[in-house]
């Protein structure tokens, strides 16, 4: 009996020690390091991403300005939830995401704020029915509506929309339904959602299509020139690591400027890795504004406490970026 | 102290002591200066677990998501359940139907239901009998494969016994096949909703329906509002349902028949 009684009491010290020596790792004092973690998630909108990965942008930057080397870690994730409990538990320095998301952190005091914009998409809601040409044709109905998730950037730009027209902004979110982009596309393409509020490059394929319809009001509410895509990095990484931190902001910036002089040097490098062959590489990429300025960071993130996307104030534009980054 | 106090003891301390590691974990902050927003403390998560059923998420209770949750789940555990009897019964009137059943069972047990979905979506539509359909493909087959397997080992002396006594197909079933497997098909049962649970939470976190809004989908909203604490605490909803449904449910039933009858201890 002894014998159990001092197993159990082992197993219960043991599995208390192991999740504080799991949680150190985390909590530990970053100082100068030689890694960064960057994560961010799969497609168009990330092209850049690809470009500063595979050009070494972000380590040349940083070798330039100190002649030492740095390595980084780049980890693909699923959605911006999971890189901001990442970035929260002090695993991952620097994370791409929605803008929608990222006020979302910053809101909950996830302990980062932006310090790039990363890229603007072409954003829209096709229908297969071109009976209906307006949103407030829909109110009312139970035509449903595929989004890529409830409270994400197409369900908030659709909100958006609505208000611009006038009506409440969460009137058509008993339609929605949750999907991801290419089985919205599939549903929508075989008629078992009546539309489809997607984003490049689904919007474009979609638009292709001579069966579908667009509801011209959805893309008008958030264009390619706003923040689609933003970097977040956390504070204890800025204030760790000077150098690293500006390294890294000149680096993306650098794969961003890769990316509007050589585009079609840029969609070699990328289109594998997206899905798409190359002549549609280019003309995706030509269609995305890719700069370090944000745009409506702003108006996204005071609609999204008005409407309760979010359920704590973001604050100012000062509260969300930080000082380097310029914009709205 | 007889057995069964002894069981009920041992699961309270273990309980009690893995609330308390919790707790000193939660509050060592050993996660960083944010672990209280990734790993919540015990209070905070008591806290979240009433707010999800007074606040709920965009003003619906966390009460609505459950019931429409536990609609679907018992429209496909009813299916689920009638159709692996069905198909295990004409297995052992038709040996024919055996051998094709026994490799759909095999092939489809293996494939995970949310892979299916693209193939669901285009032949059933976007509509809550998409989740019902993903929660029959996570019954029916494991609970089959209990069912033919309990069939499979029925004695042939007691299948002799039953046709001497003028029993054939449908009534050599019931009156043989059935009984005689019973501890298999309860074993199936124990399996078929465990499994039926976690298919319901994985299709609802996938394939949300605004109109029908499940737990799965709570869930995703707490996680995309970094509501960890009522994220938790939905969780804990979902360990209290599955421990009532094995405990009010299951146990009495596997007493009153296999236990019952002496077929398990």
């Amino acid at each position: 009996m002894k014998l159990k009684k001092l197993l159990c009491i082992a197993l219960c010290t043991t599995l208390i020690g192991g999740l504080a020596a799991c949680g150190n790792s985390g909590s530990e004092d970053k100082g100068e390091k030689e890694v960064i973690n960057i994560a961010y998630q799969y497609g168009l909108a990330y092209a850049p991403l690809i470009i500063a990965e595979k050009n070494n942008t972000i380590e040349e930057a940083y070798k330039e300005a100190t002649g030492d080397d740095v390595e980084i870690n780049w980890i693909q994730m699923n959605s911006g939830a999971d890189i901001n409990t990442g970035i929260a538990s002090g695993e991952i320095d620097v994370g791409f995401m929605g803008v929608g998301p990222a006020i979302t952190g910053v809101a909950k005091d996830v302990g980062y704020k932006i310090f790039t914009n990363l890229s603007g998409q072409d954003h829209g809601m096709m229908v297969n029915d071109n009976s209906v040409g307006s949103l407030k044709d829909l109110v009312g109905s139970d035509k449903q509506i595929a989004v890529v998730n409830i409270g994400s950037i197409q369900h908030i730009i659709l909100a958006m929309a609505l208000e611009n027209e006038g009506i409440d902004p969460h009137a058509l979110d008993g339609n929605l339904i949750a999907m991801k982009h290419p089985d919205g596309m599939t549903a929508l393409t075989t008629g078992n959602v009546f539309g489809h509020v997607t984003s490049s490059p689904y919007i474009y394929k979609e638009e292709a299509d001579e069966k579908l319809y667009p509801i011209e009001a959805v893309s008008k509410a958030w264009t390619n020139e706003d923040s689609f895509i933003v970097g977040v990095a956390a504070e204890a990484f800025k204030d760790g690591s000077e150098a690293q931190y500006e390294a890294l902001c000149e680096g993306i910036g650098n794969a961003m400027d890769f990316i509007n002089n050589n585009v079609e040097e840029a969609a070699e490098l990328t289109y594998e890795l997206n899905g798409n062959t190359l002549e549609d590489e280019i003309l995706y990429l030509e269609k995305g504004h890719y700069s370090t300025e944000t745009s409506g960071v702003v108006k996204m993130a005071e609609f999204m406490y008005k409407n309760k996307f979010v359920d704590v104030d973001p604050g100012a534009y000062e509260d969300i970026v930080y000082e380097n980054v310029k914009g709205n | 102290m007889n057995q069964k106090m002894k069981g009920i003891i041992t699961k309270v301390i273990f309980a009690i002591l893995a609330l308390a590691l919790w707790e000193i974990v939660a509050k060592s902050g050993v996660f960083g200066e944010k672990s209280e927003l990734v790993f919540p403390s015990l209070e905070a998560i008591g806290s979240a677990f009433i707010r999800n059923f007074t606040v709920g998420y965009a003003d619906i209770s966390l009460m609505t998501y459950i019931i429409n949750s536990m609609k679907l789940l018992f429209e496909g555990l009813f299916l689920g359940i009638l159709l692996s009897f069905l198909f295990s019964g004409l297995s052992m009137i038709s040996k024919t139907f055996y051998y094709i059943y026994d490799l759909i069972v095999t092939v489809f047990d293996l494939l995970p239901g949310v892979a299916l979905l693209p193939v669901v979506i285009i032949i059933v539509g976007v509509k809550p009998g998409i989740v019902v359909l993903l929660v029959v493909h996570a019954v029916l087959w494991p609970m089959s494969r209990n069912i033919l397997d309990g069939f499979k080992s029925v004695p042939q002396i007691y299948i002799e016994a039953g046709r001497n006594i003028g029993l054939r197909g449908a009534k050599l079933l019931l009156g043989v096949y059935i009984p005689a497997a019973t501890s298999y098909i309860v074993s199936g049962l124990k399996v078929g909703w465990a499994r039926a649970w976690r298919g319901l939470i994985s299709a609802e976190m996938i394939f949300g329906l605004a109109s029908c809004p499940g737990i799965g989908l709570f869930i995703n909203q707490m996680r995309t509002n970094m509501n960890n604490a009522e994220m938790y605490a939905t969780l804990i909803v979902i360990v209290i349902i599955g421990l009532f449904v094995q405990y009010a449910i299951l146990e009495p039933i596997e007493k009153c028949t296999v236990k019952r009858w002496g077929m398990s201890r």
